[in-house]
């Protein structure tokens, strides 16, 4: 699968950004496989660019494709497919459920279409550090627990793309070095792409393209 | 791998608002009940009447005259062609023909056996209206003897006033053997012919001949080619149906008083089970109304855990249809208990108001159950509609 992001501009903004940004007005495409890093400082548009990718938003000119699929023009039947199936995504503000455990959290996105089966998890959430979290109410879990959950999450089903928006905001530089290992072994199984939007440069994600917004 | 409801059960629902549910319930069971009840008893309303109809190949015919007022009193009220082909022309009337009098003067009598004789008159009408013609009710010009129908009405009558005048009762079996006489004098002459009752008719008051003969005998005792009668019978589907008595009122026709005063009140009844269809009918859209706001309350307030799974790649479709299925068991309860109710009132109506009559059944109409199969079906249908739109209102 192929990403490609056209002359794309959100609504919101200014023309004049895309003079120096090498993402907003021009013309990218991103194959399966490939590892892109972009960095954005705070304002410049990183969660709005991986919700127009995840099809969230849609306040935005030009097109993004997915091989030949304009998302514009998904419903969200269309939509709920491709999230299945195709992309998948870390949020920067989370979204569990809160009244409901970490592991039951984990399970509803499992059981839309099981990548792994349910040992898996635990396995996961021991090599994160929540393993004894799981039977906890997401609500009273720290920020950073929440953000190994929701990381886990992201990797329970098949995708081709992996969106990153700072997922690792919550985190400590040794629980985001375990986690974004975890990543790249789960998207090397998939030959899948990871799109990381941060603030700054990480040394321990091997982009191949880097790109600022 | 199948997705499972179960896991995401919890997530919706959430504060759902229990006395809203019930209340909404029980209309809906009170409303559902009300359409049933009403329906039944329509059909009721029908049953009974239709037993009650003297019909002959699934048609009712009834007699009307013109109405005698102090106004038309002394004018010709007797029925034109014109007045027959209006009435032919009506789409609830399937036929009319007239009752056609003697214009002759006719003395009947009994001969030695019963020392008896009377004027009477004779008429004569289509064969198709009377209900009982045997096959030799036919005359040929030259025939002496004469078939006559004779009304059970007028038999009954004769039986009652027999003894006061020392004459014998008789049967209709001995009726029929009994060789009447019949003197017809007009203004261009006298004849006498034998009659024999082969008939007894108790749809027709009358002394009926057949239509020849008596046409005959009107030109050749009087000279009159065509003569009009004073009564006419309507052949109709339906002798009790509104149109045909609001027609014939406006018309100034009179018709049968017991038959119209049963078709009227069935009309008045059959207005106010209608009234009471369509309250409970009201009642079932109220019931419905309060459960849509019930539904829209639930989504409302799962609203976030709805909108994260379709944001995790839950279809919404797939969410619908989940959610409206957790409806389907309460909407079959419903109207199963509303059907219940209903069979257990027919029963009663049936066994207690009724006496078992013949021509009710205790059990409910299939066309009831029908009705609460597609009520259900219905529900069902609107429910997951409103759940969809919601849930893409919100995707």
């Amino acid at each position: 699968m192929q990403l490609h992001i056209q002359q794309v501009l959100p609504t919101y903004f200014e023309e004049t950004i895309k003079a120096r940004s090498e993402i907003w007005g021009k013309d990218l495409l991103f194959s399966k496989g490939e590892m892109i890093k972009i960095v954005a400082p705070s304002g410049s548009g990183k969660t709005s660019l991986v919700h127009f990718l995840y099809g969230l938003r849609k306040e935005y000119n030009g097109t993004i494709r997915y091989d030949n699929t304009n998302i514009k023009d998904l419903n969200a039947e269309g939509f709920a497919g491709f999230r299945k199936n195709n992309i998948s995504v870390v949020f920067q503000d989370l979204r569990l459920f809160p009244e409901q455990t970490i592991l039951e959290n984990l399970e509803i996105k499992r059981e839309l279409n099981p990548y792994h089966p349910q040992e898996k998890v635990l396995e996961m959430a021991e090599r994160l550090g929540i393993a004894s979290r799981l039977d906890r109410k997401a609500r009273i879990c720290s920020y950073g627990e929440q953000q190994r959950a929701v990381i886990i999450r992201a990797l329970l089903q098949p995708f081709d793309f992996l969106l990153l928006d700072e997922p690792f905001s919550h985190l400590d530089t040794e629980n985001a070095k375990k986690a974004m290992a975890l990543m790249l072994e789960e998207a090397e199984k998939r030959k899948a792409s990871i799109v990381f939007a941060d603030l700054e440069r990480i040394d321990y994600f091997p982009h191949t393209r880097l790109l600022h917004l | 791998m199948a997705l499972n409801y179960k896991t995401i059960k919890p997530l919706l629902l959430t504060g759902s608002n229990a006395t809203s549910r019930a209340f909404s319930y029980i209309g809906l069971t009170v409303g559902i009940l009300l359409l049933l009840c009403s329906v039944q008893m329509f059909i009721n309303i029908q049953q009974l009447l239709k037993k009650n109809d003297i019909r002959k190949n699934g048609f009712e015919y009834i007699s009307i005259s013109k109405m005698v007022t102090n106004a038309n009193m002394g004018k010709d009220n007797r029925f034109t062609t014109a007045d027959l082909n209006e009435l032919k022309a009506q789409p609830f009337i399937d036929g009319a023909a007239p009752l056609l009098p003697n214009e002759f003067k006719v003395v009947a009598g009994a001969g030695s056996m019963i020392p008896f004789s009377s004027d009477i008159f004779i008429e004569a009408l289509d064969n198709e209206f009377i209900d009982t013609v045997p096959p030799n009710f036919t005359w040929q010009e030259g025939q002496q003897s004469i078939p006559v129908i004779f009304s059970s009405d007028m038999l009954e009558m004769y039986n009652v006033f027999a003894p006061s005048y020392d004459l014998p009762q008789m049967s209709p079996a001995t009726a029929s053997n009994v060789n009447l006489s019949l003197r017809c004098e007009g203004a261009l002459g006298e004849m006498s012919f034998q009659a024999n009752i082969v008939a007894f008719s108790d749809r027709v008051s009358s002394v009926l001949v057949p239509e020849n003969f008596l046409a005959w005998a009107n030109k050749k005792l009087e000279g009159i080619d065509s003569v009009k009668g004073s009564r006419v019978f309507i052949k109709t589907k339906d002798a009790n149906d509104e149109k045909l008595l609001r027609f014939l009122d406006e018309k100034g026709y009179r018709v049968n008083k017991e038959r119209a005063a049963l078709g009227r009140s069935r009309a008045l009844l059959q207005g106010i089970i209608s009234g009471l269809g369509l309250f409970g009918l009201l009642v079932v859209l109220l019931a419905l109304m309060l459960f849509s706001f019930y539904l829209q309350l639930v989504v409302a307030r799962s609203k976030d855990n709805l909108q994260l799974l379709i944001t995790l790649g839950y279809s919404p479709s797939w969410l619908s249809k989940n959610l409206a299925k957790r409806f389907v068991p309460v909407y079959i309860i419903v109207v199963l208990i509303a059907l219940s109710v209903t069979q257990l009132i027919q029963w009663g109506f049936h066994h207690f108001v009724m006496y078992d009559r013949p021509e009710l059944s205790s059990y409910i109409h299939p066309s009831v159950a029908i009705i609460a199969a597609v009520l259900a079906i219905a529900s069902i249908i609107a429910n997951y509609g409103m759940i969809k739109r919601l849930l893409h209102k919100i995707a």
